[in-house]
């Protein structure tokens, strides 16, 4: 998807590092995934999957291991998306997708506080 | 900005990877017993053998009530793979040995999702969870009763054979 195709003023952004973002809609309900290139929509159970796939891939034995290029292949049934990442851009996307879960964390705390518990 | 994984989901992603594990043990425990099963039959133990095939169908139950709950939480619920189930044992008290064995580990693993819980304060899983806690008194109850009557009884003569007929009446009671 083009970034153009979207109104970036209506995303939040969620989180964002030096190799990417990610947006959340709060009018579709979405997420948006600004990284290497590309600019994919997610739903929050993709989300969540795409960050599990990411988490477990070693970069260590992907670096060490002689026998195959240092680059790995992200995606997952029912994903649209496929991502070609080399092993400093698969720490980049754990770091964003970690900041971006915490930001989620973060948020649910603040919701709570503010909206949910103040009767 | 909207908790759009809140509103998606009751649990937290911890807490549901936890259960999903979970779901794997009991899973597991299933094919281990009907394995023990299947070893019991095949030796003469028939008892025995109808014993483990109602635990096994037990556990799969469990399985089934975390499965359900997860889902019915907004969670990911993932069907386990089952490896590596035992099926050769060295003699008929290493069976029970190692169900009392399983059994412990699933409580220890209840523990631990219930520690969990408590840490994150999510007391609609805790609530749930307790039945599975409550259960598990039942469960190495009967595990450490069977294990009993090997040395009750004694393996040596008809033994075995008097052990094998009181394994499948053992009950638990509250009161």
């Amino acid at each position: 998807m083009e970034k153009a195709c979207v109104d970036i003023n209506e995303l939040i952004n969620v989180f964002s590092n030096t190799q990417g973002s990610i947006y959340q809609s709060d009018k579709l309900n979405c997420f948006y995934v600004d990284f290497g290139g590309k600019f994919a929509r997610y739903n929050c159970l993709s989300l969540q999957k795409l960050k599990k796939i990411v988490e477990n891939i070693d970069v260590e034995a992907l670096l060490l291991n002689t026998n195959r290029a240092d680059f790995e292949l992200v995606t997952f049934n029912g994903c649209e998306h496929i991502y070609l990442l080399s092993a400093l851009e698969i720490v980049a996307l754990k770091d964003l997708l970690h900041g971006t879960f915490t930001m989620f964390k973060l948020n649910h705390m603040v919701n709570d506080c503010l909206n949910r518990l103040v009767y | 900005m909207k908790d759009l994984m809140r509103i998606k989901c009751l649990i937290s992603q911890d807490i549901e990877t936890l259960l999903n594990q979970q779901i794997k043990k009991e899973a597991h425990s299933s094919s281990l017993y009907l394995s023990m099963s299947s070893w019991c039959d095949q030796n003469g133990f028939d008892f025995s053998a109808d014993y483990f095939a109602k635990q096994s169908e037990e556990e799969r139950v469990h399985q089934l009530k975390l499965f359900k709950y997860v889902l019915d939480m907004g969670g990911n619920a993932v069907s386990p793979e089952v490896t590596g189930i035992k099926t050769e044992f060295a003699g008929f008290r290493e069976v029970f040995e190692d169900a009392l064995e399983a059994e412990i580990a699933i409580t220890q693993s209840f523990k631990n999702i219930a520690s969990r819980c408590h840490k994150e304060q999510d007391f609609v899983t805790m609530e749930f969870l307790n039945w599975f806690l409550k259960e598990q008194r039942e469960e190495e109850y009967k595990a450490r009763r069977a294990l009993e009557l090997f040395e009750v009884i004694g393996e040596e003569g008809t033994g075995r054979w008097e052990i094998d007929k009181h394994v499948n009446k053992i009950t638990y009671s509250e009161q």
